[in-house]
């Protein structure tokens, strides 16, 4: 990866063409061959880019991209503040955060932010068709049913009501309310969860996160 | 099977022995009470395999024989039944609970499907029972109850330097209860959901306590109690245990335990409650946005190395260490606001429960 920071201007011609004016930018070049043009705003899209493959040529006051499509960008490079170079080497590649389970695990911690009172019973409380997320109790020590999902749809509130029809065939238990918690919820599983008796909830997950973070703790919970 | 015996007492061994009974269990037979009738003796065992509950009472015995009937129907027919005599008797195909005009007739459950348990030896160590419902109160307390983290659902059982030591923690805080003088052998991680049962089960002025490969198992004369150890490593609690404390205040127990009734009055869980430990005691103050603010003053003994300390603590849990306590005192002793204060009596003495602060 090499990375320059230079006073340039660029010209851009292949679909359409386009013209930078001179200015401080950021010039990325992967060791694939992709080319990007950054400015500091535009949050993170280049300015101007070409995915490899590409010929780059570089001259002492421009360098020229060129692809085999018949697009070219020449960077006309008045000045270099920065030049740097780095082998990032193999990437492990993009790692699924886990967020359902680590939402799950922010609410059994602290139910209450799904309705006032609410106290945790039991996390992945078994039924015979398999374990609902949380087993809660509410203020009037009511058993209270929590499904938890990233994004809240149809199937996740059917879900919910097979799992609540199981744990009110439990005398211990039932009647058993059952809440829908999700970081977003789907319109249609709002109307098919409102039609169910169940409540859906919709959760904020990086408001959950930064009370974590703030937490302290004897020890460290995650060995 | 067919026996005969007072309502009150056959409800007393039904209903402690159905305190073990699962409600989430996928066998329908640990629904049950496995009801065994030999000589003069009516043994009645509950389990959910995890936690095992057997009483047993001298009964009038018609015919010898076993068997398994549902838990919550059997102990509370039983305890529904006009005072007197109740007779519970096992027909072809139902059980029948009869006494003075009622007449219950149940549906059993398959006797041979209900799990084999091996009769308890009764060769542990001997402990106060007072004093161990006390300690169990004082540690479970800390326990956790997420079973995603088994570990800390659990209250550690080890020895220490003269006797038993108890250790509870749910990583917020953390109990510690030390019992003198008794010299139970080895360790082990014993359900605190389960312990909370002992006192309501078997509780009596002596148990029998002992720890074995896979379980706990305390016994007194009103039964035994049977525990099946949780398996892995509890953290090392006495590395968390900091040695000294610049900062102490000493007040009276009960007038924190009602300011502390009056914070929660304000306070949910998640809103903490803030101490300022001064010259003179403490100030108490807690605000909610959307509800207010309490604050008071308490009359205390503050001794410390720095003028004032400011620290925040979850209300409810600071209310579970104060309230168990059994002195008149409560000593809290500081850092600072980061690092876990220590509440204890005042005494050094066989509790201690350890919480940590919460950043404010």
């Amino acid at each position: 990866m090499r990375l320059v920071i230079a006073r340039c201007s660029v010209d851009y011609s292949g679909r359409l063409t386009a013209h930078l004016p001179e200015a401080i930018r950021l010039i990325m070049i992967k060791a694939d061959g992709t080319l990007a043009i950054h400015s500091d705003g535009n949050a993170s899209k280049p300015l101007n880019w070409m995915v490899a493959p590409n010929l780059i040529e570089t001259h002492a006051d421009r360098w020229v991209v060129t692809n085999s499509k018949g697009e070219s960008l020449t960077i006309w490079i008045d000045e270099v503040l920065e030049d740097v170079t780095h082998e990032l080497g193999d990437d492990p590649g993009l790692q699924k955060d886990g967020v359902e389970a680590h939402l799950q695990e922010l609410l059994a911690a602290r139910p209450w932010v799904l309705e006032e009172g609410l106290t945790l019973v039991r996390r992945e409380y078994p039924t015979d068709i398999g374990p609902v997320d949380l087993l809660c109790a509410d203020q009037e020590n009511r058993a209270v049913a929590v499904e938890v999902k990233r994004r809240g749809e149809i199937d996740g509130v059917e879900q919910l009501a097979r799992y609540l029809e199981r744990l009110d065939n439990d005398p211990r238990l039932a009647p058993v309310r059952g809440i829908f918690a999700a970081q977003s919820i789907a319109p249609q599983a709002l109307v098919l969860a409102e039609a169910r008796g169940i409540e859906a909830i919709e959760v904020d997950y990086e408001g959950l996160r930064e009370v974590e973070d703030t937490e302290l703790r004897l020890f460290d919970i995650r060995h | 099977m067919r026996i005969r015996a007072q309502r009150d007492d056959l409800a007393d061994v039904l209903t402690r022995a159905n305190r073990a009974v699962g409600t989430r269990t996928a066998l329908p037979v640990l629904q049950g009470l496995l009801c065994e009738v030999s000589g003069t003796t009516l043994r009645v065992t509950g389990t959910d395999l995890d936690v095992t509950v057997r009483t047993q009472l001298e009964v009038e015995v018609m015919d010898e024989g076993r068997a398994v009937i549902p838990g919550k129907y059997l102990s509370e027919a039983v305890r529904k039944m006009p005072p007197g005599q109740v007779t519970i008797g096992v027909t072809d195909t139902d059980i029948e609970i009869e006494g003075n005009g009622p007449r219950f007739t149940l549906r059993p459950l398959t006797v041979d499907d209900f799990p084999t348990l091996e009769d308890v030896v009764a060769d542990g160590v001997e402990v106060d029972g007072e004093d161990l419902a006390d300690a169990i109160n004082q540690v479970t307390i800390a326990a956790s109850g997420d079973g995603a983290r088994p570990i800390l659902t659990g209250v550690l059982f080890e020895t220490s330097d003269d006797g038993l030591r108890m250790v509870a923690t749910d990583s917020y805080r953390l109990a510690k209860r030390d019992l003198p003088g008794v010299g139970l052998e080895g360790s082990g991680l014993v359900p605190a959901r389960g312990l909370r049962e002992l006192p309501r089960t078997i509780g009596a002025p002596k148990v029998s306590a002992q720890l074995r490969e896979r379980e706990a198992v305390f016994t007194s004369d009103r039964g035994s109690l049977r525990l099946r150890l949780i398996d892995g490593n509890f953290p090392k609690y006495q590395s968390l245990l900091p040695e000294s404390y610049p900062n102490q205040v000493i007040l009276d127990r009960e007038e924190l335990l009602e300011a502390l009734g009056r914070v929660t009055l304000v306070a949910e869980d998640h809103i903490p409650v803030k101490l300022k430990l001064i010259e003179g005691g403490v100030e108490v103050a807690v605000s909610r946005q959307d509800v207010g603010a309490e604050t008071e003053h308490l009359a205390g003994d503050y001794s410390g190395a720095d003028d004032e300390v400011s620290i925040a603590f979850n209300p409810r849990y600071l209310q579970d260490g104060v309230s168990a306590l059994s002195g008149d005192k409560v000593r809290i002793q500081v850092i600072d606001s980061y690092k876990p204060s220590v509440i204890d009596d005042g005494t050094d003495g066989d509790f201690l429960y350890l919480l940590m602060p919460v950043r404010v």
